[in-house]
């Protein structure tokens, strides 16, 4: 070194003498020694001329970053007679990158905590770009180059012809567009994925499209659990109520038969007396209890046919399921003006029994007390679901309405079946959920309010209860 | 023995209360029919009677409710219940009640038979 000009010596505040041990005494931070002497040593070995990064320490301590560029100049031989290096202060360049890279991190960590990824699209050329998280959820290598082939190949086959028209009349149109389509992955896995994209025009006049593409699966998914939660109750609503309804076939169908056979009993015995009317008396006890025996097969039949669904007896937190059924009703609820309010007892006894069964009972009251209070016009259509202990071994769930309530004479008929006080009512649901109830060895019961409306409660034994509870 | 022994029928349903007697008679007991548990209570047979024969679901009073109120009189009848309910989970918790034999209708005259002697028996 055998020069320096007076803004370096300004800078570092040392003289020329000092500035030779750069190497050592920590005018170049020490960080980037290692990285800068083998360029270094390179560069005056071989003759090519050198461009590196470096902090250069000032003379207040504080360090600066530098592009530092040496190039040799040699004499008349081609000998290196000596290097010309020049500092350049990129100090605040390099402090202008360092926060657009934090920047990019921050929005990478964004886009994939968010499942969500962006992009820039220019219709006319094709030209795209993806974030790394957009290259993520088509599962593609972002090494690969990215054609509409490839991109389109991603699309499921059954979405696609739709997508591209989406796509295609916004791009005539010059609009915005926004597409919901999945995803068939090369191991046939299936994504969701919803795009918005924004139209655009770059400096040129061009049209482009700034977008963000988010994976949706998770949520499509549990959308699907819950129609499929959905549905069956609805089924198990359909079912319960025709094997409500085979069940009182059958009791109605029993009576009778109960006569016939008797009868035909009584006929036989008559064959026994002085004189016996052996010819017509044997014929109309056989023709009785044949008929009689048919007649019982065709209720067993039936309630075969229905009584298909095994009930499976599992700990269940009414807190748990009363919830959800009201989250499952909360828009149709909502949709007759009735507000829900919940009071749920904290550490509720789990009940032994069918879950789907005890929802339905749930359901049903609370469809009953919407009903109710559909014509309720001078006080609020406000409906109570209580959950509360009962007892030692019980729990007990009720739902109080301020509907129209009920005559006390109408007490014993509520629960009957084919009783009903609505226009398109089949008079199913409270006996349906009165035997469904009964069936958990528990009790369902209707009482008047002090105010206006009615209260429908049930009581069941929670799963610690003792076996032998025969109440009926 | 039979012939002298009250055999008490309380079944809201008609076509039950018509045979029933019928038969029973045949078979050499004493019969009343009640359509109801208040009007069996409210008659004289109750002192009398030796068997019951008791329907379980009537309006008003059901059979168990007509068994509770008895037993809180002190009044201790043997019971055989009858059903139209062919419903497997029925019988055990009536015979855990106490009762005597469950008949589901429609039942053989053989086990009505049986059912009677076994309460009078008891009885």
């Amino acid at each position: 070194m055998e020069d320096v000009n007076s803004q370096i010596i300004e800078y570092c505040g040392l003289p020329l003498e000092a500035m030779k041990h750069w190497g050592s005494n920590g005018i170049v931070h020490t960080e980037d020694v290692p990285r800068i002497v083998p360029v270094f040593t390179h560069a005056i070995t071989t003759g090519v001329p050198y461009d590196f990064e470096a902090r250069i320490r000032r003379f207040d301590g504080i360090y600066r970053w530098f592009q530092v560029r040496g190039r040799p100049l040699r004499d008349v031989d081609g000998r290196i007679a000596r290097w010309y290096v020049l500092l350049t202060d990129i100090h605040e360049l390099k402090r202008a990158q360092e926060e657009l890279r934090r920047e990019h991190a921050f929005l990478a960590t964004v886009q994939q905590l968010s499942a969500t990824g962006g992009f820039y699209w220019w219709p006319a050329t094709g030209k795209v770009f993806w974030s790394e998280q957009v290259y993520r959820i088509f599962e593609i290598d972002p090494a690969v180059p990215l054609t509409t082939e490839l991109r389109q190949s991603r699309i499921h086959p059954d979405d696609l012809p739709a997508h591209r028209e989406t796509v295609e009349r916004a791009i005539r149109e010059a609009r915005d567009f926004e597409y919901e389509v999945r995803l068939l992955l090369p191991d046939n896995s299936v994504k969701y994925v919803n795009a918005l994209a924004q139209a655009t025009r770059d400096a040129e006049g061009n049209l482009f499209y700034v977008g963000a593409v988010q994976d949706v699966t998770q949520r499509r998914l549990s959308d699907f659990a819950l129609n499929k939660v959905r549905s069956e109750l609805a089924h198990i609503a359909r079912v319960t109520t025709l094997s409500a309804l085979t069940a009182s076939i059958a009791h109605e169908v029993n009576q009778p038969l109960s006569g016939v056979v008797t009868n035909a009993s009584t006929c036989l015995r008559m064959l026994g007396a002085d004189p016996p009317n052996i010819a017509g008396a044997r014929e109309t006890a056989r023709r009785t209890i044949r008929d009689g025996n048919r007649a019982a097969e065709v209720v067993t039949r039936l309630r075969a046919l229905y009584s298909g669904r095994e009930t499976k007896p599992e700990p269940v937190d009414l807190n748990e399921a009363a919830r959800e059924v009201i989250s499952l009703s909360l828009s149709e609820l909502q949709r007759h003006g009735v507000v829900v309010r919940t009071e749920f007892a904290d550490h509720l006894a789990p009940v032994m029994g069918d879950r789907v069964q005890l929802q339905q009972v749930v359901l049903n009251l609370l469809r009953n007390a919407s009903d109710a209070m559909s014509t309720v016009d001078d006080r609020p259509r406000e409906l109570l679901v209580k959950t509360e202990p009962h007892e030692r071994d019980a729990v007990r769930l009720s739902v109080r309405d301020a509907g129209v309530g009920f005559e006390p004479e109408a007490a014993d008929k509520l629960f009957g079946a084919f009783y009903t006080t609505k226009p398109e009512g089949m008079g199913m649901g409270l006996s349906v959920s009165r035997s469904i109830i009964e069936r958990h060895r528990g009790r369902l019961w209707a009482a008047r309010n002090a105010g206006p409306g009615a209260t429908f409660a049930f009581v069941v034994p929670s799963g610690n209860a003792p076996r032998s509870d025969t109440k009926v | 023995m039979p012939g002298s022994a009250l055999v008490a029928v309380v079944d809201d349903d008609e076509s039950v209360r018509e045979s029933l007697p019928d038969l029973l008679v045949q078979l050499g007991f004493a019969v009343q029919v009640f359509a109801s548990g208040e009007d069996f209570l409210a008659s004289l047979a109750v002192a009398q009677t030796r068997c019951l024969l008791l329907d379980i679901a009537m309006p008003g009073m059901s059979g168990p409710e007509l068994q509770d109120e008895l037993r809180s009189r002190r009044v201790d009848i043997p019971i055989v219940f009858i059903t139209g309910q062919r419903d497997e989970a029925i019988r055990p918790r009536m015979m855990e009640r106490g009762a005597v034999d469950v008949l589901a209708k429609p039942f053989s005259e053989a086990a009505l038979l049986r059912a009677v002697n076994a309460a009078l028996r008891i009885g």
